[in-house]
């Protein structure tokens, strides 16, 4: 038996805004992250490990968008996170320089 | 779970598995014959290796000689890495850093050395099945703009994590009781359900570990680095390699030349002494014939040791000075580790040959997952409320994936035998041979099955005409060289032997599963179904409507 479609989103908008912050809003996610790690952490240890757990993290993002009702809060909050996360970088980048 | 969530993640599963399911499969298939890499290798060129061989046991001083007096040597940088368990190891040279060298000294160079015979060998005229195999499983072969052939690969790996971590959780709660179920004689459906689950759930760390690995190995650092390159290193991707032990050793060049050439054999010995369980893959001759001479020896800690060491050392050829060294077995960095563990757990090499034919049949079990998968995806849609314009496309769907997939099998034993047959020279032409009669071959097949449009031929013929094939496989092997397994087996030609065995298990198996095929088993009664359901467990697990959620 399909899913049941009462579930699903159905319009294309609705689709496309769960599919794009997935796939791109979790992958800046992701990768911000890391990135917000590596200044706090050992830089070479924490990037290696962005090789293969990024995909994890990732693909968790990607289901996770799904299951918003409304997609494109789906891409606020993983912009906002990012943003969140960017700061971070910036600030570490300033005060935390690791080269 | 509420509904909700279940349905919607039910649906993703649905979705990213169907679109992956074809390319899937083809890794799949090709990355469980890749297990046997150099083993094909071995077969096809006749020059079975044993075991022990390693670059440790070769004459290198006898080797940089004879290629001093082919390419001139001073001045460059050479090395020799041995990737695989095969004969012929890969030579590359840098140019010359002599600046009165002549114009050939200072050309870089790449070729591939039979350590027995000297003969060099370019990367045409050294490909093999088993290269092309192992290259399909991650399609090299459609790197048409670019890399576009491991970025599809490693999507579909990415994908596949998504369609696994799906699935795991829409069959959770249920996952201990449908691990026993198995309704071969119900519906077809349910047929195909119970075999996707049940070996879904077996298959599942070995399908996780692959998910990851893949996408690790092969998009793992084209995706997640540019960002990090960029913000992190401010575009500085010199101190980046660096950082991941990436860049090229880099020696002072004092165009001074020895007046005697230091052993590099006497390093090797003194590194393996040094370490007794250091297993050397790369030998680097820096500045050859200079007085900063270098022998760089880079390598692993054997398995049976310890699974994932890396080390390294570096003399100074003419004092025998060491310049670094990081021992294997205590020193290896948590980079070098993780990447030893990941390419490891990929390559299944640390167990030796039982664990790569267990990883086979898993990888080939893998396989019919994803088509069970195919199968449940048209069943379920195969109902009278369905508009008749999307069965139709649905059920030629179905068609095109099976063709596709199933005759791989026939086509994967076919270029053997014509591999063997056909292709006895080591020129040019043997990549472009093994190009055409595979892709062709295979085009020609899926299209006959395609146009028949019978699901159940395509599958019983993939399986006799493979196995028929796959059976006059080590025929071939024993007319073309006289190396007949018993042969091959009394000479302890490991290599040549394993593959002309491997093909006849291979085809006595799937002639046997051919064999087993039936028509439609929805046809049959159902009254047939097995007793122990009936008895031994819940009869509300007999009812169809019982896992009316789970479908």
């Amino acid at each position: 038996m399909p899913a049941n479609k009462k579930y699903l989103s159905t319009s294309f908008s609705q689709r496309f805004a769960k599919i794009t912050a997935g796939f791109i809003g979790g992958y800046a996610v992701t990768v911000s992250a890391f990135m917000m790690l590596a200044y706090w952490l050992d830089h070479i240890n924490v990037l290696s490990t962005l090789r293969f757990g990024g995909f994890m993290l990732w693909a968790t993002l990607l289901l996770l968008a799904f299951l918003f009702r409304n997609g494109w809060k789906a891409w606020g909050l993983y912009l906002a996170i990012t943003l969140v996360f960017s700061a971070i970088i910036y600030l570490n980048k300033m005060y935390l320089p690791i080269f | 779970m509420s509904n909700r969530i279940y349905n919607i993640l039910f649906h993703t599963h649905t979705i990213s598995g169907i679109i992956i399911s074809a390319a899937l499969y083809v890794i799949f298939f090709a990355g469980s014959f890749s297990f046997f890499r150099d083993e094909i290798i071995g077969w096809e060129r006749n020059e079975s290796i044993s075991e022990d061989f390693k670059l440790g046991t070769l004459d290198l001083d006898r080797m940089l000689d004879t290629l001093d007096a082919r390419k001139e040597l001073y001045g460059r940088d050479i090395a020799f890495t041995k990737y695989f368990e095969e004969r012929r190891i890969n030579v590359s040279l840098s140019a010359s850093k002599d600046t009165t060298a002549t114009e050939e000294a200072r050309q870089r160079g790449f070729f591939y050395l039979d350590t027995d015979t000297y003969q060099p060998y370019t990367y045409r005229s050294n490909y093999s099945i088993g290269e092309f195999l192992y290259r399909l499983h991650f399609f090299a072969q459609l790197n048409f703009w670019g890399t576009s052939g491991y970025m599809l690969s490693g999507f579909v790996a990415f994908f596949f994590l998504f369609a696994i971590i799906t699935g795991v959780l829409v069959h959770w709660k249920k996952i201990v009781s449908n691990f026993y179920v198995f309704r071969p004689m119900a519906s077809l459906k349910n047929l195909w359900t119970d075999a996707h689950t049940a070996l879904g759930i077996i298959g599942l760390p070995y399908q996780f570990i692959y998910a990851v690995t893949g996408c690790c190995l092969i998009i793992g650092t084209t995706v997640m680095s540019p960002a990090i390159a960029t913000f992190v290193y401010d575009g500085d991707t010199k101190k980046l390699y660096e950082d991941f032990g990436l860049s090229a050793p880099q020696t002072n060049f004092q165009a001074e030349k020895l007046s005697e050439l230091p052993s590099v054999n006497a390093f090797m010995a003194r590194a393996e002494a040094r370490w007794p369980d250091f297993e050397v893959k790369t030998v680097q001759v820096l500045n050859y014939g200079d007085a900063n001479m270098q022998v760089a020896l880079e390598g692993t800690a054997n398995h049976r040791v310890k699974f994932a060491g890396k080390g390294e050392i570096i003399y100074h050829a003419s004092s025998g000075t060491v310049i670094s060294a990081v021992d294997p077995l205590t020193e290896t960095s948590y980079p070098d580790a993780a990447t030893a563990v990941i390419k490891q757990l990929h390559f299944g090499d640390f167990g030796g040959k039982g664990l790569q034919i267990v990883y086979f049949i898993l990888g080939l079990v893998s396989c019919f997952v994803i088509i069970s998968g195919v199968m449940i995806w048209l069943v379920a849609r195969d109902k009278k409320h369905i508009a008749p314009a999307k069965r139709q496309f649905n059920s030629w769907l179905v068609t095109i994936y099976l063709a596709i997939c199933l005759s791989m099998f026939p086509v994967t034993a076919l270029t053997f035998l014509a591999v063997k047959v056909f292709l006895q020279d080591f020129d040019e032409s043997r990549m472009s041979f093994i190009y055409q009669v595979f892709f062709y071959s295979w085009l020609l097949l899926s299209v006959l099955f395609i146009v028949k449009k019978d699901n159940y031929f395509t599958n019983k013929m993939s399986l006799i005409s493979g196995a028929v094939l796959g059976l006059c496989i080590p025929i071939a092997n024993g007319l073309v060289t006289g190396n007949w397994l018993w042969k091959s087996y009394s000479l302890g030609q490991d290599q040549v032997f394993f593959i002309d065995a491997f093909w006849i298990v291979l085809s006595l198996t799937a002639l046997w599963v051919a064999s087993k095929l039936k028509k439609s088993p929805a046809a049959r009664p159902l009254k047939s179904r097995p007793s122990h359901l009936k008895d031994g467990m819940d009869q509300s697990l007999i009812s169809e409507n019982a896992f009316q959620h789970l479908n």
